[in-house]
């Protein structure tokens, strides 16, 4: 069960078989922050925009974390990640890629639009489990977020 | 690809010491460089002397940034770091600080720092910090390639 109380994660993922293990995988890590999963680039830009339905924060918060694939029907991951760093509300909201594509140019290119960490798919959907743990350890429980994507406006920019 | 060494940055002769203990309990082969100022981190990412030599001064894999530190600051080296003409500005930092300000912590994703650590209270606490920074860094993350070619797109 989640706890609407906690930040929420936002998995953007298409491949519903991936979509299903990582959330399979939060579960057993016993994470209890809601997960918003979203398919398509566009659709994700529409959440983090707040455009649309997804006007409602209270529905449809700003996630503490983003997990993102990089190909996406719509607007490709990377498209999304450079959006996202434009913007001046929520452009600081930590990005991790998670994909399959494990090449340099693309690490690299990730990178340089401003991911701030890169995790490959494992080939092995149990190994799925170790990732998802891994992701909680760090980024949930030791990482600081930004205070800003608490919704907390008291630091102007 | 074996991974290069943590460079940790940090001033404090204590804290520094704690931090190397924490990472030195977990792994004795972990190859960790410590500097205490901003203006050595500068020149040692450049090569300059006395880090021309590689061999000797490898370029890290990971930066453990502090914020105060004498001369240049945390945030004046990131700033120096991410805005370099050369793939050294993908060089992950986390920052390791115990500060927990808003705008700290938001001035330092401004700056590209791809994490954010509140250096913690107890000697046990900083080992599991140690432990889960070095599981995620130096294991499962995908570093960037900070030899090879700058990608055609703009940093924001």
């Amino acid at each position: 069960m989640s706890d609407r109380s906690l930040p929420t994660i936002l998995l953007i993922e298409d491949e519903a078989s991936d979509a299903t293990l990582l959330r399979r995988g939060f579960e057993k890590a016993a994470v209890r922050n809601p997960i918003a999963h979203l398919k398509d680039g566009d659709e994700a830009l529409a959440y983090l925009a707040g455009v649309g339905q997804y006007n409602d924060r209270t529905k449809y918060p700003l996630p503490v974390l983003i997990l993102l694939d990089l190909k996406l029907p719509g607007m490709t991951g990377l498209q999304l990640l450079q959006w996202l760093r434009t913007q001046k509300e929520i452009r600081r909201i930590p990005v991790v890629v998670l994909t399959m594509d494990d090449s340099a140019s693309t690490v690299n290119a990730a990178y340089d639009l401003g991911a701030n960490s890169y995790l490959v798919k494992p080939g092995d959907p149990a190994e799925i489990g170790k990732i998802v743990e891994a992701i909680q350890r760090y980024w949930i429980e030791l990482n600081e977020p930004p205070p800003l994507v608490i919704g907390a406006k008291n630091h102007g920019t | 690809m074996a991974k290069g060494p943590v460079l940790l940055v940090e001033d404090d002769p204590s804290d520094a010491r704690l931090i190397q203990r924490a990472f030195g309990k977990l792994d004795a082969t972990l190859a960790m460089i410590r500097l205490t100022n901003g203006d050595d981190v500068v020149s040692y990412l450049s090569g300059e002397a006395p880090y021309e030599n590689r061999t000797t001064y490898p370029l890290p894999s990971i930066v453990l940034l502090d914020i105060k530190l004498p001369r240049r600051s945390g945030f004046e080296v990131l700033q120096w770091l991410r805005r370099q003409p050369t793939a050294l500005n993908r060089l992950p930092v986390v920052m390791l600080t115990s500060s927990r300000h808003s705008v700290d912590i938001n001035r330092a994703y401004d700056l590209g720092a791809n994490s954010y650590l509140s250096k913690p209270e107890t000697a046990f606490q900083l080992e599991e910090l140690a432990m889960r920074f070095q599981s995620y860094w130096l294991g499962i993350n995908e570093s960037p390639d900070l030899l090879g070619n700058i990608a055609k797109l703009n940093r924001s």
